[in-house]
């Protein structure tokens, strides 16, 4: 039972790494659209998406690595503890570091000291709560932008972003709710994976109809 | 519904020009047209016509003096095409180019 559980939460690896692949190629349409443009917050965006997928793929290496390889469970020895609080300190911070970005591009017109920060430990992932807090306050703002911005110029190709961007919140609030709920995290993976295919069929769309 | 524009970038500006070539087909379209439909002032046009023919975007077909005929050439029907891309990803993430 306990192995198939790690087999489940362990897909977790294959939706980010979906989803860190779709960052890469926003990222790059993102870029082009910049050297043709010349317009500064493509550049911006750009750089969000990169650091997107960095955080992503920091998270898909720490997760393989901590929870696979070498096999964590149960108590860790302090070493340990430090190095994976670093890892999931760095993921966290990736992460807003591409929300504020989003923030910013997309706009109209804590570092915490908290040794107690892998709350989420009880599954086998890198989260920390206080952090997915701040977390979903940042996106809630590039919600807002995504739906003012389709409110005004009601594309199909906004709605898309607005979609991605909802189910990446969507994401953050099943994850800070999913305690040691395998399901829940899940869904909240699922979430994740729908953002970004949302985002997929955008550029697919934008470059074909 | 599009936004109110306040500025348009001229990369913009080359694109609608060549839309509104496009938008005569193949015949293509005259420098009036061009300045109408892409709201354009005398002196901006020539200097952007000349821009675009540079680039090899866009082409004279007929230079007859009084009948000027400018058409599309394949570059700058892939580079409309892309542009149309960028435009579409750019405003879907509310940013104007």
């Amino acid at each position: 039972m306990q192995e198939q559980i790690a087999t489940l939460i362990r897909l977790d690896l294959l939706f980010e790494t979906i989803g860190g692949i779709i960052s890469l190629m926003v990222a790059y349409y993102a870029t082009k659209a910049f050297n043709l443009t010349g317009q500064k917050r493509l550049s911006d965006l750009s750089t969000g998406f990169l650091v997107l997928a960095a955080g992503l793929f920091s998270h898909v290496g720490g997760t393989w690595y901590f929870f696979v390889r070498l096999g964590i469970e149960g108590e860790l020895n302090p070493d340990l503890t430090r190095l994976i609080v670093l890892v999931t300190v760095v993921y966290h911070l990736l992460r807003m570091m591409a929300y504020v970005l989003f923030v910013v591009s997309t706009r109209r017109s804590v570092r915490t000291k908290h040794p107690e920060m892998l709350m989420l430990l009880a599954l086998p992932v890198l989260i920390d709560a206080n952090l997915e807090v701040l977390t979903i306050f940042i996106l809630l703002v590039v919600v807002l932008q995504a739906f003012m911005n389709y409110a005004v110029i009601r594309s199909r190709y906004a709605l898309y972003v607005l979609t991605g961007f909802s189910m990446f919140l969507l994401s953050h609030l099943f994850l800070i709710l999913a305690g040691d709920n395998v399901g829940t995290y899940l869904l909240s993976q699922g979430f994740q994976l729908l953002g970004f295919i949302s985002f997929l069929v955008m550029l697919y769309k934008a470059g074909r109809e | 519904m599009k936004g109110k524009r306040t500025y348009r970038s001229k990369m913009r500006i080359l694109a609608d020009m060549m839309r509104a070539i496009q938008g005569e087909g193949e015949n293509g379209a005259g420098p009036t047209k061009i300045l109408y439909t892409a709201n354009l002032s005398h002196d901006r046009l020539t200097q952007y016509l000349e821009e675009l023919a540079e680039k090899e975007l866009i082409i004279l077909t007929d230079s007859e003096s009084n009948s000027r005929v400018y058409a599309l050439t394949e570059k700058g029907r892939a580079f409309l095409k892309e542009f149309v891309r960028v435009e579409r990803i750019s405003e879907a993430f509310g940013i104007e180019v």
